[in-house]
C-alpha cells in the first residue's frame, strides 16, 4: 500500500489546489492515451452524426444536390467544433467520449470550465492537430507539467481523471466483541504506542486484502507480520500464541491499534 | 496519531452522503443556480468535508478515504466558487445578436494588431510583386498552382467556360463549391488566429506568405494586360476574404501579446471573449466571401460586365469599412469594459 502510493505520486501528474479555507486537495490529471481514446470515440460519434444528417440533407435537397453538398460540408465543419465545445461547456466538461473514459475538462483553478474556455480550447485544435494525428498537441501534453495541449494552455483548462469513487466500506472484522489481547493490557498498550502509523496501515491492509491474496501468500505474509510484531514490538506470552492463528493475531493487533478496544478500558 | 477511522467514518458518513446527493442535484442543473437554503447547506457540508479531509492522514483506509474526500471537496469547491451564467443569459437571442456589434467594437479596440497584420501582408505583397516584376521566372517558384502561372490561358478558359461548360444546373456546382470555399477559408483563418500561440511567429509567416502570393498574382496578371479581368475576378469576394485573413492575423497577434504578458496581468476571461468575437466575426465574413466567390466572381464579361463587378466590389468594401469603423459604441476606452454585459455576472 505504502509502496504503490509513493510510486503513483511520482509517475502520475496531479494538480494541487489550495482553497481559501486552507484545504489542499489533489486532482489526478489525465494522460495522453486516455484522452486520445476519448477523442477517437468522439470523432466516430461526430462522423456518424454527420453522415446521419447527410442522408437527411440529401433527402431534403434531392432536387438540388449541390446545395445539399454545401449544407453537408458546412454542417460537418460546424458540428466538428460545436460538438465538443457545447458539450464541454454545458455538460460539466464532458463529451460522450470523455464521460465514457472518465475524463473531465475543468478550469485550471479547479472550477468548472466556462463556455468561452470550451470554445477556445476546441477551436485551438486546428493548431494542436498539426502536422498530423495531433502531434503538436501530444508533444505539448507530454512536455507540460499539467498535461495541457496548446488549446488548454490558452484557455486555461486541463483534463482530469474522474473515476467514480465511493466511500470505503466498513469491514466486519474490525468490530469483534472479544479480543484476547485485552487480557494483557500492559503488552497491548506497548503495542499501541510502539506501532508506527505505517505499520498499522500495513497490518490492516494485509487483513483487508485477505480475499485478494493467494492462500500460500496470505499464510506467508501473515506469518511474517505476526512474527515481526511478536519479536520486535510487543511479545505476548506463549500460552496465548498457541491458541491464535497468525491471522487472528493480526486481527487482534489491528483491533488494538484502530478500534476503541483500548487496553485501559473495560470492554462490554 | 492513529485515528479511529472506522468510528470517524461512521459519524461523518451521513454528512458525506448529504453532500454527495446535494452535489449530484446541483450538477444536474444546466444553470447550476442554488437557492439560499441550498447555498447554506452546501457551505456547511463543504466546511465539514474539508475539515474531515484534513484529519485523514494515516491508516489503512486513509488512501481511499482521502481520494474520496478530495473528490468530494473538489466538487463542492467547484460549485461554491463558480458563478454560472444564468439560463436567461444563455438563451437570450439578443445576447447572440450582440455579436454583430461586438465584432466591430472588438476590431477597433485592437486595431493596432490589425495594423501589424496589414503591414506584414504588405511587405509580402511588395516582395512577391517586385520579384515577379524584375524576375518573371520567379513566377514558377512563387505561384504554386499551374493555372495561376498562365494568365492568358486562364482568362480564355474562364471566359469561354461559361459558354459551354456551365450548363443548366451550374448553380448546383457553385453551391457545392461555395461550401468547400467557406470551409477551407475558415480553416486557414482559424489557423492564423491559433498560430498566435507560437508568439505570433506562425501568424506572421502565414500572413507574409499570403501577401507574397497576392502580390505575385497581381503583378503577373497586370503585366500581361489582364488587370481588369483580375480585379473583376478576385475582388468581389476578395474585399471580404482578404480583410478577414487580416483580422485572423489580428486575432493571432492579440493572442500572442496575451501570452507574452505576465500571468498575473492576464485577464484571461475577457481576452478569450475578445479572441472568440474576432474569430466569429471573421467566420461570418468568410461565409459571405465564399458565397460571392462561387456565385458571383466566376461569371465573366459577356454575362456580367467587368465594370459592374468592380463596382459591386467597391460598394462591398465601402459597406465593410462603414461596418467595421462605425457600428457599435464609438467610445473605445471607457465603453469597452461595460460593453460586455456578462462581465458582471
Amino acid at each position: 500500500m505504502i509502496d504503490t502510493q509513493s510510486t503513483r505520486a511520482s509517475t502520475a501528474a496531479e494538480l494541487t489546489i489550495a482553497t481559501p479555507e486552507g484545504v489542499l486537495f489533489r486532482l489526478p490529471l489525465a494522460g495522453p492515451a486516455s484522452r486520445l481514446y476519448a477523442m477517437l470515440l468522439d470523432s466516430a460519434i461526430v462522423l456518424g452524426t454527420v453522415n446521419g444528417v447527410g442522408l437527411l440533407v440529401y433527402w431534403i435537397f434531392s432536387k438540388a444536390p449541390g446545395f445539399g453538398l454545401m449544407v453537408i460540408t458546412l454542417a460537418e465543419f460546424a458540428i466538428g467544433f460545436a460538438y465538443s465545445a457545447l458539450l464541454e461547456g454545458y455538460w460539466n466538461g464532458q463529451t460522450i467520449g470523455k464521460r465514457l473514459f472518465h475524463l473531465r475538462v475543468i478550469d485550471q483553478d479547479g472550477l468548472p470550465l466556462r463556455i468561452e474556455q470550451a470554445w477556445v480550447r476546441n477551436l485551438m485544435r486546428v493548431f494542436d492537430a498539426l502536422p498530423f494525428a495531433y502531434l503538436v498537441g501530444g508533444l505539448s501534453v507530454l512536455s507540460s507539467p499539467l498535461m495541457q495541449r496548446f488549446g488548454d494552455r490558452v484557455a486555461g483548462t486541463l483534463v482530469v481523471r474522474q473515476t467514480p469513487l465511493a466511500a470505503p466500506v466498513e469491514e466486519f472484522w474490525m468490530r469483534q466483541k472479544y479480543n484476547s489481547f485485552m487480557d494483557y493490557p500492559a503488552i497491548a498498550m506497548k503495542l499501541r504506542r510502539a506501532a508506527t502509523p505505517e505499520l498499522a496501515t500495513l497490518i490492516q491492509d494485509a487483513l483487508r486484502r485477505r480475499n485478494e491474496l493467494a492462500a500460500y501468500a496470505r499464510r506467508e505474509i501473515y506469518r511474517d507480520l505476526a512474527t515481526y510484531l511478536q519479536t520486535e514490538i510487543s511479545p505476548f506470552p506463549d500460552e496465548l500464541l498457541e491458541r491464535l492463528s497468525d491471522e487472528q493475531y493480526l486481527i487482534n493487533a489491528s483491533g488494538i491499534l484502530f478500534g476503541d478496544q483500548r487496553p485501559s478500558r473495560v470492554q462490554g | 496519531m492513529i485515528l479511529d477511522l472506522e468510528r470517524f467514518q461512521a459519524q461523518a458518513r451521513p454528512r458525506w452522503r448529504d453532500l454527495e446527493s446535494l452535489l449530484a442535484a446541483l450538477e444536474g442543473r444546466p444553470d447550476r443556480r442554488l437557492n439560499p437554503a441550498e447555498a447554506e447547506q452546501l457551505q456547511e457540508l463543504y466546511a465539514h468535508a474539508a475539515a474531515d479531509l484534513n484529519r485523514v492522514t494515516h491508516g489503512a483506509l486513509a488512501h481511499e478515504l482521502r481520494q474520496y474526500l478530495e473528490r468530494l471537496v473538489a466538487r463542492a469547491y467547484a460549485e461554491l466558487y463558480y458563478a454560472p451564467p444564468t439560463r436567461s443569459e444563455i438563451w437570450q437571442p439578443r445576447r447572440w445578436l450582440r455579436i454583430f456589434t461586438a465584432f466591430p467594437e472588438t476590431f477597433r479596440r485592437h486595431v493596432r494588431y490589425f495594423a501589424l497584420a496589414v503591414l506584414i501582408t504588405l511587405l509580402g505583397c511588395a516582395l512577391g510583386g517586385l520579384a515577379v516584376r524584375y524576375d518573371p521566372a520567379s513566377v514558377d517558384v512563387l505561384l504554386p498552382a499551374d493555372y495561376l502561372r498562365n494568365p492568358g490561358q486562364r482568362v480564355h478558359e474562364e471566359e469561354q467556360g461559361q459558354g459551354q461548360g456551365r450548363h443548366l444546373d451550374s448553380a448546383q456546382i457553385e453551391a457545392a463549391f461555395s461550401g468547400q470555399l467557406i470551409r477551407h477559408n475558415i480553416e486557414v483563418a482559424l489557423l492564423a488566429a491559433a498560430l498566435g500561440v507560437t508568439f505570433g511567429i506562425g501568424t506572421a509567416l502565414l500572413l507574409f506568405e499570403n501577401g507574397v502570393l497576392l502580390g505575385a498574382v497581381a503583378v503577373h496578371y497586370t503585366r500581361q494586360g489582364f488587370g481588369l479581368f483580375m480585379t473583376a475576378w478576385l475582388l468581389p469576394h476578395g474585399v471580404f476574404e482578404i480583410p478577414s485573413i487580416l483580422i485572423a492575423g489580428q486575432a493571432g497577434f492579440y493572442l500572442a501579446r496575451l501570452l507574452l504578458r505576465r500571468r498575473e496581468d492576464r485577464n484571461l476571461r475577457q481576452s478569450m471573449r475578445e479572441w472568440l468575437v474576432l474569430v466569429a466575426g471573421l467566420a461570418m465574413m468568410l461565409v459571405w466571401a465564399g458565397l460571392m466567390e462561387a456565385f458571383f466572381s466566376q461569371h465573366h464579361a459577356p454575362v456580367l460586365p467587368y465594370g459592374f463587378k468592380v463596382a459591386v466590389a467597391a460598394s462591398e468594401l465601402v459597406l465593410l469599412t462603414i461596418y467595421l469603423l462605425m457600428i457599435g459604441r464609438r467610445e473605445i476606452g471607457t465603453a469597452s469594459r461595460s460593453s460586455v454585459p456578462s462581465e458582471n455576472r
